[in-house]
């Protein structure tokens, strides 16, 4: 690959990045499930593309196997499964917080600083071999620090899944920033266990439905200390 | 002949979820279960022994790997297993009888149960990093259906917070295996090898310190999570409270030491390449502070199952506390203390479940005069309760009285009288609270009816190797703990 | 001396794409809008006769009204006039340059803000007041998120003036690609619907209570002084226009005063105003306008679109 193509290809994965963090941004911003979730598969998609390019940009032929993954699990399979239970379950599509969107989105810009210092840090191990794409790594800190504030201040159960997953996407994002992402069976263990993991969460959200007819966290404070 | 033992240690606990998968009806899936934990519990003594005489074993291909440590927590976790695999026979059969549990349900158990042990081995045995991630997180997703096995209210909410808050834990320390594969990746030449244990170990010190330390610090979260250290430990209680009593036992006694072990690994690695003083520190405090948190929630609890659950969260604890004191005495004393508390507490839970079905609550103040009601039971958990709080001349004593003294030897005086003050005080409330519940009279919630004769039998085993370890430790015992120990010296 | 000439030239030639085209972009606006919702709607001319026929028609002044009153058209309209002068809209640098930078613009605008918040309250109807509460509020969130877009940009070039900023980045057409500029972008975008009273933050076309902001404030003005806010405002939404298309994509436009390149700067310049306002028309014709206390949360995300704008810029590098 010529010098010029991979700048190119360096670009491009960086707007993408940035576009990432955008839908992360979105969602702290949106009060709309079914927003949440069309947000969800854009970020998950744009990280499958980044994926795609690092194979194509930097030869690295193991990824491609977990860039089509994270296209096909996380950026269909999963909004679908979750849009299905939306429909099954008839919630109100209204997200409570419990802290405002203008302080969450002014909070959140904060974690973005705190995960480039974060970022910063650990790139400053000055190494030859480190890859063009660690830039990346302060918006993969950030996006596991934003995916973990969607989890504590959003009150519905289908939130905490998004959440998770957002958590999962930037460190997903962080593996592919400084190295390449790691040997293929143990990416393709761990998009095993979050689909299970999604699966079985979203069982109990039917249950937790069925038991309490609806799908506040708020109702889950029967078992006190 | 190491694959042999590999293929076993793994294999068995798959061909026992493939059999259960396959078969219906309540013996089959009985004798699948049983006879598959005891096989996997012989493999594990095999494989113990081998590592004592031969040192390291490892497969071919790099990715399986047992030294002491392993094979001693593996001992551990298969023993807890089998014990657990025995007693839930009796406990089911019970739950059929009072209509409690249908027959899919108890096919479910038998399946999830081997599917639990299949990931725990999982995580022990691999040399893979990867591995070790993947194979944690699949014990939450094994036991997510454990947890909620009643299907009540307040069994989902339980499970919901236990799946959430465990994999949130994970994913951090997903963060910190990347971090450290990162580090190792220019120093290992071929990059699949730079996830494996057995070459970052040897290629530690040449290892960025800052990001290793970086790394332990999301994986001690992420792995502490799962280990009940506070402030993670909020899943825990809810968790152990909802779950059947065997399968609380079984969380109780090996997952809790599957996390310690993770976190162990770790910090080998860590202490190679930076020294120990990093782990030391974060260790001394986490283990205080789980200790500290769970004090007063001892204290204040009306839920027996939930009191031994913040009793776990209290002795990984102490367990973390001395992996942080560091010296071999203090080592020897953790891995002692991991056996104790494992037996302690698979007694524990085993004797509460009885008593729990005899009087159909979990609330303590319902639960009074249950030596009249199950009079065996009842003694056994007043007894168990001395133990587990640390009396002579139970084997509890005897581990912490090694890790205070190896506290006292290397130094640091102020820790381990902190350590002892919150020993003394959680020891008053279990004794409290245990006493209102076995003593005075029956209460109107008290149906009677006792555990069946063998799992009281087997209860009673698990005191009587308590006492064993409290008055002195079998040759053999001590041989595989310093073998483990010596894992960590290196 | 031989430099007065092309200098009154190319004043002259900004003064005419900001203050005379202004009208034809709110126009453009309203008939692309007309066709979203399948009407003809009216000729793009009309804000002309509009302001013609304002000229002519008698001023009416509330008896409780100060000087404030008469005196802000035509502060307002000069202000803009100014911003105006300082904008690169063709040709970068501008000749008055040395005049003022980013700052500058944004103070300017703040000024006017300022005065016609104070009409509002001046006028003594309880409209004024709501709508020049509510113009307060919306600009202590829209200000810095528009000064931290540009401050992005600003960064690149290494200097706050705009003219400079222009030049630079005319230079450098790959750093138009930059994630950091795409973001403030966006983040300015959403400032312009804001500051020109776009939906989804206002509705220029309703007098109603729930939905006025800028309106509310200029209710009382008649005849030649409402031309004049007219102006101003149509003025307001060209040079947001010009600064979104020049500072982030300053393709075309001329930094030598040739003919040649002039008119390429012309035609431009014509081409990125007239393609931005068919968007802005899209966008408010695809979205409601927001409800008043969601306004915040907006614009927030545009602060946050600009604060990740400035902070990717350090975290990439230019």
């Amino acid at each position: 690959m010529g010098i010029a193509n991979l700048q190119s290809i360096g670009l491009v994965i960086d707007i993408l990045a940035a576009a990432i963090l955008v839908t992360a941004f979105l969602i702290v911003s949106s009060r709309n499930l079914v927003f949440y979730i069309r947000l969800f598969a854009i970020q998950s998609l744009l990280l499958g593309v980044v994926a795609l390019l690092v194979v194509v940009g930097y030869g690295e032929m193991h990824i491609l196997i977990a860039a089509i993954l994270t296209i096909v699990i996380k950026a269909v399979a999963i909004p679908l499964v979750l849009t299905k239970i939306i429909e099954r379950i008839q919630v109100q599509k209204e997200i409570d917080f419990s802290i405002n969107i203008t302080v969450s989105l002014l909070l959140c810009g904060g974690m973005v600083i705190l995960a480039d210092s974060v970022a910063q840090s650990i790139l400053s191990v000055q190494r030859p071999d480190i890859p063009a794409v660690s830039r990346v790594l302060s918006v993969s800190i950030a996006m596991m620090l934003i995916g973990l504030f969607v989890m504590m201040t959003r009150k519905k159960a289908l939130t905490q899944i998004i959440g998770l997953l957002t958590m999962e996407n930037g460190v997903f994002l962080s593996g592919l920033s400084i190295t390449y992402g790691m040997p293929l069976i143990v990416e393709v263990g761990i998009f095993f266990d979050i689909l299970v993991a999604v699966l079985i969460l979203g069982v109990f959200i039917f249950r937790i439905n069925k038991t309490f007819d609806s799908i506040s966290i708020d109702l889950l404070r029967s078992l006190r200390h | 002949m190491s694959t042999v033992l590999f293929t076993l240690l793994l294999g068995l606990p798959i061909a026992g979820t493939v059999l259960c998968a396959l078969l219906r009806g309540r013996k089959p899936l009985e004798v699948v279960t049983v006879v598959g934990s005891g096989l996997t519990l012989c493999s594990g003594v095999w494989m113990m022994w081998k590592v004592i005489t031969e040192g390291v074993v490892s497969s071919p291909q790099g990715w399986w790997y047992a030294d002491g440590l392993s094979a001693y927590i593996i001992l551990i976790v298969s023993g807890s297993a089998f014990v657990v695999a025995l007693y839930s026979t009796g406990y089911l059969r019970r739950q059929i009888r009072n209509k409690k549990v249908d027959d899919q349900q108890l096919w479910l158990y038998y399946l999830l149960i081997n599917v639990f042990l299949f990931t725990m081995m999982l995580v022990l045995l691999s040399n893979n990093l990867g591995f070790l991630w993947i194979g944690t997180e699949a014990t939450t997703l094994a036991t997510a259906f454990l947890v909620a096995f009643y299907e009540r209210e307040s069994s989902i909410e339980a499970a919901w917070k236990y799946v959430i808050l465990c994999s949130v834990g994970i994913t951090l320390a997903l963060f910190g295996i990347i971090l450290t594969y990162f580090s190792a990746l220019h120093v290992v030449h071929v990059s699949g090898n730079a996830l494996l244990w057995s070459s970052l170990i040897q290629v530690a010190k040449e290892l960025d310190p800052g990001v290793l330390k970086l790394a332990f610090i999301f994986v001690l979260v992420g792995f502490g999570t799962k280990a009940g250290l506070a402030p993670m430990h909020t899943w825990k209680p809810d968790a152990y409270s909802e779950a059947p009593a065997p399968i609380s036992a079984l969380m109780a006694a090996g997952l809790v030491n599957m996390a310690l072990y993770a976190l162990m690994r770790f910090s080998i690695l860590v202490n190679r390449a930076v020294g120990e003083g990093f782990t030391s520190t974060l260790f001394m405090i986490f283990g205080l502070a789980s200790m500290a948190v769970a004090t007063p929630f001892i204290l204040a609890q009306r839920d027996f199952k939930r009191l031994l659950a913040y009793s776990s969260v209290e002795h990984a604890g102490i367990i973390v506390f001395a992996l942080g004191i560091g010296s071999p005495l203090a080592l020897f004393g953790a891995l002692l203390h991991l056996l104790n508390n494992a037996i302690a507490k698979i007694l524990l839970f085993l004797t509460v479940g009885n008593v729990q079905m005899a009087y159909d609550s979990k609330i303590m103040r319902k639960v009074t005069g249950a030596i009249k009601v199950v009079p065996v039971s009842a003694t056994f958990l007043m007894i168990g309760v001395f133990a587990l709080s640390g009396w002579p001349p139970f084997g509890m004593f005897i581990s912490e009285l090694t890790i205070i003294s190896a506290g006292f030897s290397s130094g640091a005086v102020v820790q381990v009288i902190a350590f002892i003050a919150i020993l003394a005080t959680i020891f008053g409330g279990f004794i409290y609270y245990t006493s209102k519940m076995v003593l005075g009279e029956p209460s109107a919630a008290a149906k009677g009816g006792d555990a069946g004769k063998w799992s009281l039998v087997l209860i009673g085993l698990l005191l009587l190797a308590l006492l064993v370890l409290g008055v002195s430790i079998p040759p053999p015992l001590k041989m595989c703990i310093e073998c483990a120990v010596n894992v960590f010296k290196g | 001396m031989t430099e007065i000439a092309p200098f009154i030239a190319v004043s002259l030639l900004q003064l005419v794409m900001i203050v005379i085209l202004a009208p034809l972009v709110t126009g453009i606006v309203k008939k692309t809008k007309a066709r979203f919702q399948r009407r003809r709607g009216a000729s793009v001319l009309q804000p002309y006769y509009d302001l013609a026929k304002l000229f002519k028609k008698e001023v009416v002044i509330p008896p409780v009204s100060s000087w404030l009153f008469r005196f802000t058209p035509y502060l307002a309209f000069s202000s803009t006039l100014v911003i105006a002068l300082l904008v690169p809209t063709v040709v970068a640098p501008v000749p008055l340059h040395w005049m003022g930078d980013i700052i500058t613009v944004i103070y300017l605008f703040a000024l006017v803000r300022f005065f016609v918040a104070l009409v509002g309250l001046d006028t003594g109807s309880a409209f004024g007041g709501l709508g020049s509460s509510r113009e307060m509020s919306i600009a202590s969130i829209v200000e810095p998120a528009m000064m931290l877009a540009i401050f992005s940009a600003a960064g690149t070039a290494g200097s706050t003036n705009l003219s400079v900023i222009v030049q630079k980045l005319s230079t450098t057409p790959e750093a138009m690609l930059n994630p950091a500029h795409l973001l403030a972008f966006s983040g300015l975008f959403i400032v312009t619907l804001a500051e020109t009273g776009r939906v989804p933050v206002d509705n220029p076309a309703t007098h109603l209570e729930l939905t006025m902001i800028h309106e509310a404030m200029i209710l009382e003005y008649s005849g030649r002084y409402l031309a004049f806010i007219e102006w101003a405002s149509q003025m307001k939404l060209a040079i947001f226009l010009a600064l979104l298309s020049n500072i982030f994509f300053p393709v075309g436009i001329a930094t030598v005063l040739t003919p040649w390149a002039v008119g390429i700067g012309v035609l431009a310049f014509l081409f990125k105003i007239g393609v931005l306002s068919l968007v802005v028309a899209a966008v408010e014709s695809t979205n409601a306008k927001l409800r008043l206390f969601r306004v915040p949360e907006l614009l927030m995300v545009a602060f946050i679109l600009s604060l990740l704008a400035l902070i990717l810029y350090f975290i990439i590098g230019s």
